[in-house]
């Protein structure tokens, strides 16, 4: 059954909830949106109304005549002020003095009228809109007592008699226009980073038309699924696509973080807001504005906005009672001076409560830094799904790895060669190293990798197609699933073949007794093999072996250091385990199926802490889903893996602990935040309701609150990046990456790993 | 000494020490001319820009004298506030005058920085805005921008002892730095380098002599509290009546 507050009215621009006194069930019709403040109300006319320049110089232009006329009235009230200060010493001041201060007075009403009209306009409007929808805002408090304030100061004008408050009124209006406009700012400027992504879309594409030769540039919306778009060399895409002619280089940082750029060749995804460093390509679309990755990375994070967390929903709550208390706590403060000390002091004391009280601090407190630190983490290639996520990671005590795919990498690396006694080794890794080179499959790059490191002399040419032409003029074959293979040599010998034992006795290779062994060695430890043979048999086994991320170790330090407990949770057995164990330094649990995984999880979970759980988001997704929060990590352009709640675009474990620092400080801004807008209001309304603080000052004390609570907040914009950014082993600073020695490529060795994860390219089997 | 009396000092004081202001509300001029064709409209667009700037000296002015006023209603029992501003203004007009005179280790203010805030970005919109409401509303903000000259001639308004005199003071002195800003934002560099270092060490003198009047009054007020000030306009015999008043009582 649904409750009243689950129906609590929010703001339609920033989303906090609108106090209401009493909400009448008619919500009926696409009626018009509802603004917490005018502040909102501009920001969000601002956005959605055309962003043409005269609009925000409107916006400005009545705040700036409204301050100059304000800084008028001041200067007359304190010519009328200064001679009640001396007015024991001024009863032989004479006539023309008298007249002369009548026409300040005069001039006060002359230039505060305008402020009334430039800035109590727009007030007013957001008022009346706000009654008409029975919803009773601040604004409505604060208007009341502006209006009374001018129409005392009008009256003791006309009646040459009385102070005069215009000063009182005109400043109150402009602190007021003044801190909603920050606040409007503040909120826009949380978004900034997201603006910059969106800004990486081009405007138009070149499409091409059906018969392939003219091409007609199209705005990017006009563009279709199924359509053939080209890009030159420095153009970013503008929809994601497929390559269907031509290869280039692709930087996808935007994407996935990672700042070198890929190979693309046809039949190769590409994704928008990637740049074509250097080809000419035709794509064919595969998702049209709107629907491609930076468009659904902008509505991840703008939905993840909407999301509340703990500490909003206790902001909403205090807020939701704390207008109407203010309410009351200002009119009874109103009648009380206004008994004892006289209509002004009554009107005064009201004004100055409803003043301090604007719940904006409160409001903007938590959402102000939740939005600053999302936008922040979306430009550290982190998309966080929900404000209670980021919440949640700063509170995390446990953090519990995936090993295969999120620890260690998806490349992988030879562990070791078997090779039969009649062959000579050189030969072998010198035909088999021109074999690989034609295949882009994992397994031959490690071949070839291998290769590279360990032939002898420099007679193997460094270029991959000329080294293979040179052994090989003949096309080397691809029979997939199961390996490659080069029809006839340059020396005129036979067909050689790398790949899956099914393929070598496709091909009538046999396997000696020696190599037998080998391969059933690999199948004990589960490790993926590849055979090379050629001339009837069968002539090396290569094992291959997972190699850890060289950012692990670095991570789990920081990790650490951040007071989080560590362990991995694996599917493997328990003697690789072991080793995990020892090269790490981390606890490792072994021998974990799924379930188990999710069931370690909801353990600790049930003894009271909270679990943070990482993995890759594919064959983890339900140990993501029981975590508190699940971070997934190589998320790239895949940003479908709902089960996490945290999203690292790279594969840089290192994001992770930077991750945590961010959501621990953004925590650490929203309790400073809290706590002064608690102590703030709280001491303020004191004072306010004692009647011992002018209005003007409350006025000029709200805008500093305000302007405290987004500065603050906005501090987060410059949380600094992290060390290492990037995944090269130079930059990262793994302990283990110092005992390397001959292995460029696999800092640490790993033998005998049980695969859970299907390797991103199928085994050769 | 009136502080009337002064305003020509006030006005040289701002004319000569503006070459000092170009170099930083120099740029702002520039970049409310920068698409203005016609040297007719751009002019006209720089006097409403310094309009406003006046405006907020006036304003400041203001606020300072009646600061000072307000000061010496509380501090009246045991000091004189208004002749101890009046020093302390003059003292500050002395050494910004020999800092920019280069006998002084150069007072560095803080530069104001256009991108760090909400409220810059909006500033340059209404500089560029081809409307000659923005041009003024700039000057008017340009007129909070932190200035070390600026507000030394508000520490000596907040001794005029005067709203009214406080306010005339900061116009006088913003009027003194119209003519080169409307030079500057017009016609683009017009002084070379050597004339306007020229310029700022006479400036220099000019409101090192300020300072020396301003340092001169407070301590004569000290001194001959006794002696009223002779009554001209309603707000003078105020002020004359009140200061005396004030600094009899504290001599006493």
């Amino acid at each position: 059954m649904s409750t009243a507050r689950d129906h609590a009215p929010t703001c339609d621009f920033c989303g906090l909830p609108v106090a209401a006194f009493r909400r009448t069930g008619r919500d009926e019709g696409p009626s018009e949106p509802l603004y917490c403040c005018s502040g909102c109300r501009w920001a969000a006319s601002i956005l959605t109304a055309e962003p043409t320049e005269s609009y925000t110089q409107r916006i400005l232009l009545r705040l700036g005549l409204a301050v100059f006329c304000a800084m008028n009235v001041m200067v007359f009230s304190m010519a009328l002020w200064s001679r009640d200060i001396y007015a024991d010493q001024l009863q032989d001041a004479g006539p023309l003095a008298d007249a002369l201060y009548d026409v300040f007075r005069y001039l006060a009403m002359f230039f505060s009228l305008p402020v009334l009209w430039l800035l109590g306009g727009p007030i007013l409007a957001g008022v009346w809109h706000s009654v008409r929808r029975m919803v009773v805002t601040t604004d409505l408090l604060v208007l009341l007592g502006v209006t009374a304030a001018y129409t005392y100061s009008i009256v003791s004008v006309l009646r040459d008699t009385g102070h005069v408050y215009f000063d009182v009124g005109s400043v109150v209006l402009v602190f007021v226009t003044l801190g909603r406009w920050l606040e409007a700012n503040g909120k826009l400027k949380t978004g900034q980073t997201l603006d910059v992504l969106a800004k990486l879309l081009p405007e138009t594409a070149r499409r091409v038309s059906p018969n392939g030769v003219e091409t007609t540039d199209v705005p990017r919306d006009d563009v279709r699924v199924g359509d053939t778009l080209r890009v030159l060399a420095g153009e970013r895409f503008a929809v994601d696509g497929q390559i269907i002619a031509g290869s280039a280089v692709v930087d996808q940082q935007v994407v996935t973080g990672e700042s070198r750029g890929i190979e693309k060749q046809p039949g190769d995804d590409v994704y928008s807001g990637t740049l074509n460093v250097d080809g000419d390509l035709r794509i064919r679309v595969t998702a049209a504005a709107g629907d491609e990755t930076v468009s659904r990375m902008l509505a991840l994070v703008r939905h993840a906005r909407r999301a509340k967390g703990d500490y909003q929903r206790l902001a909403d709550r205090v807020a939701a009672w704390f207008v109407p208390a203010v309410f009351i706590i200002a009119t009874a403060a109103a009648i009380w001076h206004g008994v004892s000390d006289g209509l002004e002091a009554g009107i005064f004391a009201g004004l100055a409560v409803v003043l301090i009280a604007c719940p904006c601090a409160l409001g903007l407190a938590t959402p102000m830094a939740i939005w600053t630190a999302m936008g922040r983490a979306a430009r550290g290639n982190v998309l966080f799904r929900s404000g209670r996520a980021l919440e949640q990671l700063a509170h995390v005590s446990e953090v519990y790895f995936d090993k295969t795919g999120t620890l260690t990498q998806a490349d992988v690396s030879v562990e070791s060669l078997v090779v039969d006694e009649s062959t000579d080794r050189q030969e072998l890794l010198h035909r088999t190293a021109a074999l690989a080179a034609g295949s882009a499959h994992a397994l031959s790059r490690a071949v070839t990798r291998y290769a590279a490191s360990r032939t002898v002399g420099d007679d193997l040419p460094k270029d991959p197609t000329s080294l293979q032409s040179s052994v090989f003029p003949g096309a080397v074959r691809t029979i997939p699933g199961k390996g490659i293979a080069a029809h006839g040599m340059a020396d005129g010998e036979g067909a050689v073949y790398l790949g899956s034992r099914r393929l070598m006795d496709e091909a009538g290779l046999t396997l000696g007794d020696s190599l037998l062994h080998a391969v059933e060695a690999a199948d004990n430890q589960q490790a993926p093999v590849a055979l090379v043979g050629w001339d009837g048999r069968v002539r090396g086994v290569f094992t291959f072996r997972e190699t850890i991320r060289p950012t692990a170790a670095a991570a789990l330090v920081e990790c650490r250091k951040l007071e989080l407990q560590v362990a991995v949770l694996t599917g493997d057995r328990t003697q690789p385990a072991e080793r995990l164990h020892r090269e790490l330094n981390v606890t490792v649990f072994a021998e974990q199926l799924p379930t188990d995984k999710v069931a370690a999880i909801e353990q600790q979970r049930r003894e009271g802490l909270r679990v943070a759980m990482v993995g890759d988001g594919i064959n983890d997704a339900p140990a993501l889903a029981a975590a508190d929060v699940g971070v997934a990590l190589d998320c790239g352009a895949d940003l479908s893996r709902d089960s996490a709640d945290v999203c690292l675009l790279s594969s840089d474990l290192q994001r992770l602990p930077w991750t945590v620092s961010l959501a621990k400080r953004t925590v650490r801004t929203i309790h400073q935040n809290l706590f002064w807008a608690f102590a703030y209001n709280g001491a303020g309304i004191v004072l306010a309701a004692t009647g011992r603080l002018n209005p003007v000052w409350a006025g000029a004390a709200m805008v500093a609150s305000s302007i405290i609570v987004v500065t603050n907040s906005l501090r987060l914009n410059r949380f600094p990046e992290p060390i290492s950014k990037t995944e090269q082993p130079d930059t990262s600073p793994s302990p283990a990456i110092d005992q390397l020695g001959d292995e460029p490529y696999s800092p640490i060795h790993m033998p005998g790993t049980q695969s859970v994860k299907p390797p991103a390219e199928p085994q050769w089997t | 000494m009136d502080v009337i009396a002064q305003l020509p000092l006030v006005f040289l004081g701002g004319l000569l020490g503006s070459a000092h202001c170009v170099g930083m509300c120099g740029p702002l001029a520039l970049a409310l001319g920068a698409n203005q064709d016609r040297l007719r409209t751009n002019l006209g667009r720089q006097l409403l820009f310094s309009g406003g700037r006046i405006c907020t000296y006036g304003f400041g002015g203001a606020l300072a004298a009646y600061g000072g006023i307000w000061l010496t209603q509380r501090s009246v029992s045991f000091v004189n506030a208004q002749a101890a501003l009046a020093v302390v203004a003059g003292v500050v007009l002395v050494a910004l005058g020999l800092s920019t005179a280069g006998l002084l280790p150069r007072i560095v203010p803080r530069r104001f920085a256009p991108s760090s805030c909400v409220a810059a970005s909006s500033f340059k919109a209404l500089l560029t805005a081809p409307s000659r409401t923005s041009a003024f509303l700039a000057g008017v903000f340009t007129g909070f921008i932190p200035c070390g000259l600026v507000y030394a001639f508000l520490a000596y308004a907040a001794s005029a002892g005067n709203v009214l005199q406080g306010w005339a003071t900061m116009v006088a002195f913003g009027a003194g730095t119209v003519p080169l800003m409307v030079l500057v934002g017009s016609g683009g560099t017009l002084l070379s380098i050597s004339a306007r270092s020229k310029l700022l060490k006479i400036a220099a003198c000019c409101v090192v002599l300020t300072g020396l009047i301003s340092v001169a009054r407070g301590a004569g007020h000290l001194h001959f509290a006794a002696d009223a000030q002779p009554s001209g306009c309603p707000f003078c015999a105020t002020t004359g009546s009140a200061s005396a008043n004030a600094a009899g009582r504290s001599v006493e």
